[in-house]
């Protein structure tokens, strides 16, 4: 990482301060900002295999919903008894100390982030041989039938719904809460974007690009491409359920289809604001994440009950107009400006050659 | 790239100054104004029975604004409520009372509809010690959570059926009866379940089919077809108001006989207007029905309240409505005797709340519930093909007499 530019450490140190500054600087707002931390990483991560490897998948939403369960599961199971806990009937109160609310959220945290990884090692050898829309299709049923199983889950709440562990009543400060769970989810999203960032200046991000633009003749090179396939994807499963994990925390109650498993909201906007700010760029999430938020947090509640239809719009504005996001229609206006060189000669050869 | 560097950190700093601007928050009563929060479900697969509920809300506030406001320190103030749409999603409604809070100032919540929605903002407002009086979130684990500032004004949700499973086996010659079950995975419903569960054991009924449905369900044929071969005494279904849409007009198609159909939310799917003569006999929980006898100076009785709402919104208020425009009378009712606005003043007076409204007695258990009014149950019965809801239990509401067992459709004309 040494040889960042200057003008980089400018941008990346201002944002660094503006992120953690923002919690005080908007105290009333500090949900909605963890909300963009999560929204940013669901982005990038998505982008990751529909962006750089071609593999539009609908299924990062079940690692976000396995992490979101995970988290909690750990953080009352450590203490209490899981069942008792999510027995609606149960007339015992369990109360977290401050420590045991801090220890269980930490391991759980970790776990929801191997164990998503895992599992997505695993199912991805099994589908990610499938190409094109088959793996589109059989992504979306991933997230389709978590739900579904989740929701039969005695244990963990079944169709009740699993209430997470709340805060400890011992911190008196209200807003102690809300910037815990924003300087998380601001730390995650940190991580994310620096493992992203290595990852854009790896041979590794040739190689999913190789599997994008032609998989076959990255094979017939000799990659093996279902290795990087389903390395790429534990990275992003990586992630997704560390977002999912907080998101938990921060929503305070699980639901099996409208929150956790969420891949008509949740799992749709990743893939949105992927698109919506250009895919297979480092920034493209990040501002389309941002930009999408905004929109949303915004104009939401002015149009009150047509909200879904201006998001229809949207859609089609954005497929339409931005096919290739923000970014790419930038980068197309301005190729200068992404460093790149256009050679006027070749340029125009390749005119004539149409 | 310097330009773009340039923009970017330009945009940042305007987005920086319109959201410092903004984010001053308002105050909890401004000027003559009590500002009340909801977070309501306006569309999404809640959105009839959000619509009932605002319009419950919405109808209160008319009605204690126009008859003199609330008085509190000698000084006569109206409500407001904040509304926002939840879209049905606990994950929004959880955010948006957040936003109610910290943006709105927002010091008093009114609940939204649903257990599953109750459930994703009560630990929000429990964080900010903001008062909730919620009417539509009826989840018996909403109230062994310890919540301290969660107040309903319903019965919970483990008692609306358990009532008809005891008449069952009332008909039956108290013996055991044969239950075939089918609820909807959500927070409501399964408590649904968990009361039929508790009342089987206690009558040693056995329960021959227990059927999970999916959210937003539109088919039960699967269930029904395992009923027409089992032949239960008892057929309970839970799924909100698409739950009995769904199970009448699939039990008439598919002409399923069973001598007792017990049900929830029928007079919030308006059963017996859209289906008519084929919801006939059907059994359904009911936090409240018109002709109870309860009164108040608002509303008067169930009867005027029934007229007054029609009159405003053109059709019979279901009882999600009822219950909503009583949770404004319990705040106005703690506002008043609290005097203050003080939040844990007026917490402490909702906790000493005992009156009596047009919806029922209302008066707070330690959990937050209202233990002081029982369910009923309705049957739907026609008269050629004007249809209605007629109270059949408890006893002391009854104005008509249970029918059973329901006829054989090959009976019925």
């Amino acid at each position: 990482m040494g040889n960042i530019k200057q003008k980089d450490l400018i941008l990346y140190s201002g944002l660094i301060i503006l992120g953690l500054a923002a919690p005080y600087l908007f105290s009333a707002f500090k949900v909605q900002l963890t909300y963009l931390c999560v929204l940013i990483v669901l982005a990038m991560t998505w982008n990751l295999q529909g962006g750089e490897m071609g593999y539009n998948t609908f299924g990062n939403i079940l690692f976000y919903g396995l992490g979101m369960y995970l988290t909690a599961s750990v953080q009352v199971g450590m203490f209490f008894p899981l069942a008792e806990w999510t027995e609606s009937g149960g007339e015992k109160t369990f109360v977290h100390t401050t420590a045991q609310y801090f220890q269980g959220i930490g391991v759980g945290l970790l776990v929801s982030a191997i164990i998503p990884a895992i599992v997505a090692g695993a199912i991805g050898y099994a589908i990610l041989g499938l190409r094109g829309h088959y793996f589109a299709i059989c992504t979306l049923g991933l997230g389709i039938a978590a739900g579904e199983i989740a929701g039969g889950i005695e244990i963990i709440g079944a169709g009740q719904g699993f209430t997470t562990p709340p805060f400890p009543a011992e911190i008196v400060d209200t807003e102690a809460r809300g910037k815990f769970f924003y300087f998380l989810s601001f730390a995650l999203l940190i991580g994310t974007f620096v493992f992203v960032k290595y990852i854009y200046g790896s041979r590794f991000k040739l190689i999913l690009n190789a599997i994008r633009d032609n998989e076959d003749k990255a094979e017939a090179m000799g990659i093996q491409t279902m290795k990087y396939k389903i390395t790429g994807w534990m990275c992003s499963a990586f992630f997704c359920g560390l977002a999912g994990g907080i998101m938990g925390g921060l929503i305070g109650y699980i639901d099996s289809t409208d929150v956790a498993f969420d891949g008509r909201e949740m799992g749709v906007f990743m893939v949105l604001m992927a698109i919506l700010g250009g895919k297979g760029t480092l920034w493209g999430p990040v501002i389309g994440a941002t930009l999408f938020h905004f929109f949303k947090e915004g104009l939401w509640t002015l149009i009150l009950g047509w909200q879904y239809v201006a998001l229809g719009v949207l859609i089609v504005v954005i497929v339409i107009y931005f096919p290739e996001g923000l970014m790419g229609w930038l980068r197309e206006k301005y190729p200068e400006r992404f460093g790149e060189v256009i050679d006027e000669k070749d340029r125009k050869a390749q005119v004539e050659l149409k | 790239m310097n330009k773009l560097v340039k923009l970017f950190i330009t945009s940042i700093s305007a987005i920086t100054l319109a959201l410092v601007s903004f984010s001053s928050s308002f105050a909890k009563v401004e000027g003559d104004y009590i500002v009340l929060g909801s977070a309501i479900s306006l569309t999404g697969k809640y959105s009839s029975n959000g619509v009932h509920t605002q319009n419950g809300y919405n109808m209160a506030v008319d009605r204690i604004n126009k008859m003199g406001g609330v008085e509190v320190q000698g000084k006569k103030y109206k409500f407001e409520i904040i509304y926002y749409d939840d879209e049905s999603n606990p994950k929004r409604a959880a955010q948006l009372a957040e936003r109610l809070i910290k943006q709105d100032g927002v010091h008093y919540m009114l609940g939204p509809y649903s257990s599953g929605l109750t459930k994703a903002i009560a630990p929000v407002t429990e964080k900010y010690k903001i008062p909730m009086v919620e009417a539509n979130g009826a989840s018996r684990s909403l109230f062994t959570k310890g919540y301290k500032y969660l107040f309903a004004v319903l019965s919970p949700a483990n008692q609306y059926l358990e009532v008809a499973i005891d008449l069952a086996v009332e008909k039956n010659g108290g013996k055991g009866v044969k239950i075939a079950q089918a609820f909807e995975q959500d927070a409501f419903s399964q408590d649904v379940r968990l009361g039929i569960l508790d009342a089987a054991k206690r009558t040693g009924s056995e329960i021959i089919i227990d059927d999970k449905l999916p959210k937003e369900l539109n088919d039960m044929a699967a269930t029904l077809a395992k009923v027409k071969a089992t032949k239960p005494d008892v057929l309970v279904v839970s799924g909100h108001t698409k739950g009995a849409l769904t199970a009448i007009r699939q039990i008439s198609e598919m002409k399923v006989d069973v001598p007792m159909l017990a049900m929830t939310h029928c007079d919030a799917a308006k059963l017996s207007k859209q289906h008519g003569k084929k919801s006939e006999y059907a059994l359904c929980a009911s936090q409240w029905h018109k002709n109870l006898s309860y009164k108040d100076k608002f509303f008067g009785s169930g009867k005027k309240y029934a007229k007054d709402f029609q009159k405003e919104f053109g059709y019979d208020p279901p009882y999600q409505s009822a219950e909503s425009s009583a949770a404004l009378l319990v705040f106005k009712d703690a506002f008043e005797r609290a005097n203050s606005f003080d939040r844990d003043a007026v917490r402490d007076a909702l906790v000493d709340t005992e009156m009596q409204t047009f919806y029922g007695n209302i008066k707070f258990g330690p959990g937050g519930q209202n233990v002081a009014k029982p369910m009923i149950l309705f049957q739907v019965r026609c008269k050629g093909d004007d249809c209605e809801n007629r109270v059949v239990a408890p006893t002391k509401w009854a104005s008509d007499k249970f029918y059973h067992p329901i006829p054989k459709w090959s009976e019925r004309s």
